[in-house]
């Protein structure tokens, strides 16, 4: 094996003081470099910047000015640096969905990417076609027929079919191949199999950059190591030197100042607001779980562990299976319409999807949920709607030139404030909250956790979902912890902090 | 990422905005642009004389009952988001069910209104049930509606006009005027004014838009967003209904039309609505708008002598700037005035 330090040779990849600044800087004078010949994994929490960092690298987010990259011995100022130079350098990327079509065989997926070939006629020439993409199965050792449809293959066999198909037309020099979360969607039983093939082109002189979750796996097929934390580089070095629990130690970062949570925990023997019991839904098996008013429970866990399904399990937005009762009586399974009548809200991830009415004006997107109450006798008075809402944007602080502005000229933080303000003015007795403050600014999400914490406070329960593990320490007082479907911890007291919440989310570094 | 709005309030402050006239102007263009044609057709030489009497007048206005009717019917799915293509079609049978059931069944005239109006909600809960229930496109379900409508309609008259037996007291609906007002324009006016109280002043209206704004969010409200897609079909096909009763009622007989050069200048003015008063929003004042637009012009370029074609080349491009219109007033409403996209 190759022994080369990072460092020592010509990079196959190297930013130099690269940044990235939207509202806030989300990528921060980051130096970086990949050396050949190695897998090199990169590693941060939600917000960390590295999806970020690979975007500006596969040239499809324009870096700020003053940066460098360099590929394959070329320098670019960050600011002229295209897709069409990631390519033409060799760089190669696989994303975490595949970008395969279904329905296509293996041998039009590598067509839709790279181009049909043709006739002299200028038909299609599928049987030149299929040898071609025969060829390239064969050299990354693959045994698939090139006709197959994508559907038929297994997990592991997709993802094999994606990395062969990006490092089709590389096959002279070698390349630089950035795998986004390639175990993600993979059995464990599968994971080997993919390693060896990473291996295999390790051995073949290609350079990997391998971004993953699952700590376990990072040890096993990386060499060398880089942790991003807020924009910046936090570790970096050969994987060696790290241990799992100084990644985490690194990833989870140091305690923001601000709490929103209880000075005492809310007594067992108090009657639980929110009982679920059995509930299984999506990935969630048999979940069960109680919460009393005035607290909050956090909820973590990877993309994939059910948390987003746990919540519109309960709200009844997801078949489930199982009981869920408020105040003691249950709530039937299926509809939203009887979760909102037993008084629960659901906050959603996806604002401008599943929550917002771009359109229409902050006054009509804050009565949404208590629209009824602006009914005599049949009709609705959206005059009476009209004047409640200036004190509406008072109580839960949302900042409009008018109320009258459509909801789309909100910046995201106020914008998601009306949200949260459309359900907390109806009382609601539970409210669920999935990624309450993504995407959302600092103040604002301040903001938030206050008038979470009020209407919470005032005897509510919540239940909030987020990736977000500062939040999750800040606001919740015991936090349950999801793996593949499963509530597998449950923190409570000191033990709801960052580094042992990121621990307890890794614990067994696979999903079952 | 300019986000001007968050740094120049404070949320204690909440007076009344300035009035943008810019923006009145163009909640209001339409109107303007009718009064502007009125005033035009009026003075012109070739079409004055002729346009501005009363007559005209009177007649222009007593032919628009029924295309406003069918208008209406059509925003009630558009508001949820939805074209409805048989809105013409079941018109055209609700009248020759009528007509039919007077003429060749001798029912009563109560009995066989209702039976048109009752065939056109028995259509529209049909054609809900398909798209909210079973999840066929709506393009092609209202427009497969449509063509079996029509072929049905044919198959029943053979082609002829059914219009022996209407009685009079039907088809002075049609013809005559209560309080000099064309009885056809109260009639259609009546149910214009309850569609609009509907859409605009009840919870159930309201949900029809937030299901068009954005269904899934309409969902996650606690909303039967099914239901009340079936409904808004369900109003569609009774108003439509309705109409073509009254379209019996107007042409003292039915015909074997299918109801489809009915539909475009419905859709027109379902189309032009969106860019009356609330941008973005098919409306009822905004259908009277726009059908008063269609019908002003139309019988202007007339009077002047223009060939026929132009009417129709009118109506196209009408229907085609109003999709456009309509569009980029949308999508200024929506990612206008420093959006934040996160």
């Amino acid at each position: 094996m190759i022994t080369t330090n990072p460092g020592d040779s010509e990079p196959a990849l190297r930013v130099t003081r690269l940044s990235k600044t939207y509202a806030t800087r989300v990528v921060d004078q980051v130096d970086w470099s990949l050396a050949p010949g190695r897998v090199h994994a990169l590693l941060g929490g939600n917000g960390s910047g590295k999806s970020t960092l690979l975007k500006m690298i596969a040239g499809v987010v324009a870096p700020d000015h003053g940066g460098l990259i360099e590929v394959g011995g070329v320098s670019h100022a960050s600011e002229d640096y295209t897709p069409v130079a990631a390519r033409a350098a060799g760089l190669r990327f696989v994303h975490q969905d595949l970008a395969l079509v279904d329905d296509m065989s293996v041998a039009d997926n590598f067509a839709l990417a790279t181009g049909y070939p043709r006739s002299r006629f200028g038909a299609i020439d599928d049987r030149d076609l299929i040898r071609h993409v025969t060829g390239q199965l064969e050299k990354r050792g693959l045994t698939i027929d090139a006709r197959t449809p994508v559907s038929t293959l297994r997990p592991t066999e997709r993802t094999l079919v994606a990395i062969a198909r990006a490092l089709d037309g590389v096959d002279g020099d070698t390349a630089t191949l950035v795998l986004d979360e390639p175990t993600a969607s993979l059995p464990v039983s599968e994971v080997e199999h993919l390693f060896s093939s990473i291996r295999a082109l390790r051995e073949a002189g290609h350079s990997i950059v391998f971004v993953s979750h699952r700590l376990g796996e990072v040890e096993e097929i990386a060499d060398d190591v880089t942790i991003l934390r807020d924009g910046r580089v936090v570790g970096q070095g050969a994987i060696a030197d790290f241990s799992e629990a100084r990644i985490v130690e690194l990833m989870a970062g140091h305690a923001h100042e601000q709490s929103f949570r209880r000075g005492t925990p809310v007594a067992d023997s108090v009657t639980p607001i929110l009982e679920v019991a059995d509930l299984s839904v999506g990935p969630i098996r048999d979940a069960r779980l109680t919460v009393r008013p005035g607290e909050i429970v956090g909820v973590a866990g990877l993309v994939g562990s059910g948390r987003s399904s746990l919540l519109r399990g309960i709200f009844g937005d997801l078949p489930s299976t199982g009981t869920v009762t408020v105040d003691g009586r249950t709530v039937p399974r299926g509809r939203t319409r009887d979760a909102v009548d037993a008084g629960i809200a659901l906050v959603p991830e996806d604002r401008q999807r599943d929550a917002a009415f771009l359109d229409r004006p902050v006054w009509e997107n804050l009565s949404a949920v208590i629209l009824k109450r602006y009914r005599r006798l049949g009709q609705l008075s959206s005059r009476a709607e009209r004047a409640d809402a200036p004190e509406a944007m008072r109580e839960y602080t949302v900042r409009a030139p008018s109320p009258s502005i459509p909801l789309a000229a909100l910046s995201g933080g106020n914008q998601q404030k009306v949200i949260v303000a459309r359900w907390l003015r109806a009382r609601p007795r539970v409210i669920l909250l999935d990624e309450p403050t993504q995407g959302v600014d600092a103040v604002a999400r301040d903001e938030i956790h206050v008038l979470l914490r009020g209407a919470v406070d005032a005897g509510a329960a919540a239940i909030v979902v987020s990736s977000d593990l500062d939040e999750l320490e800040q606001l919740s007082d015991r936090v349950l912890v999801l793996q593949g479907g499963r509530i597998t911890d449950h923190l409570r007291g000191d033990d709801v902090h960052r580094e042992t919440i990121t621990q307890a989310m890794h614990e067994s570094g696979v999903t079952p | 990422m300019t986000d001007t709005t968050t740094t120049t309030t404070r949320p204690t402050r909440h007076a009344r905005p300035p009035i943008v006239w810019s923006h009145v102007l163009e909640r209001y263009a339409l109107v303007i642009l009718v009064l502007a044609l009125v005033v035009l057709f009026s003075v012109l030489p070739a079409s004055g004389e002729i346009f501005a009497s009363p007559q005209n007048f009177r007649s222009l206005v007593a032919n628009q009952g029924v295309p406003l009717l069918i208008a209406v019917a059509a925003v009630f799915p558009l508001a949820a988001g939805y074209f409805d293509f048989s809105v013409g079609a079941v018109a055209a049978s609700s009248s020759v069910m009528t007509a039919a059931a007077l003429a060749d069944y001798d029912a009563p005239l109560p009995l066989a209104v209702a039976m048109g109006v009752l065939f056109g909600t028995l259509i529209g809960t049909f054609l809900g049930f398909l798209i909210a229930y079973v999840g066929i496109n709506p393009f092609i379900s209202t427009l497969g509606v449509a063509t079996l409508l029509g072929g049905v309609i044919f198959a029943y008259t053979g082609g002829l006009r059914i219009s022996a037996g209407i009685p009079t007291d039907l088809t002075d609906i049609g013809s005559r005027d209560w309080f000099g007002i064309p009885r056809v324009v109260i009639v259609a006016g009546l149910v214009a004014g309850i569609a609009w109280w509907i859409l605009s002043r009840t919870v159930f209206g309201r949900r029809l838009y937030s299901v068009g704004s954005n269904a899934r969010a309409t969902h996650l409200l606690g909303v039967d967003v099914r239901r009340t897609q079936l409904l808004a079909f369900v109003a569609s096909g009774t108003i439509a209904g309705l109409g073509g009763v009254l379209l019996l009622a107007r042409n003292g007989g039915a015909t074997s039309d299918n109801g489809m050069m009915m539909l475009f200048p419905a859709l027109t003015a379902v189309l032009l609505s969106t860019i009356v008063i609330d941008i973005g929003r098919p409306s009822v004042p905004g259908v009277i708008v726009a059908i008063l637009f269609i019908a002003v012009t139309v019988s202007g370029l007339t009077l002047v002598g223009t060939p026929s074609w132009v009417n129709q080349v009118f109506n196209g491009a009408a229907l085609l700037i109003a999709v456009a219109v309509a569009r980029l007033a949308r999508r200024r409403s929506t990612h206008g005035a420093g959006a934040s996209s996160s």
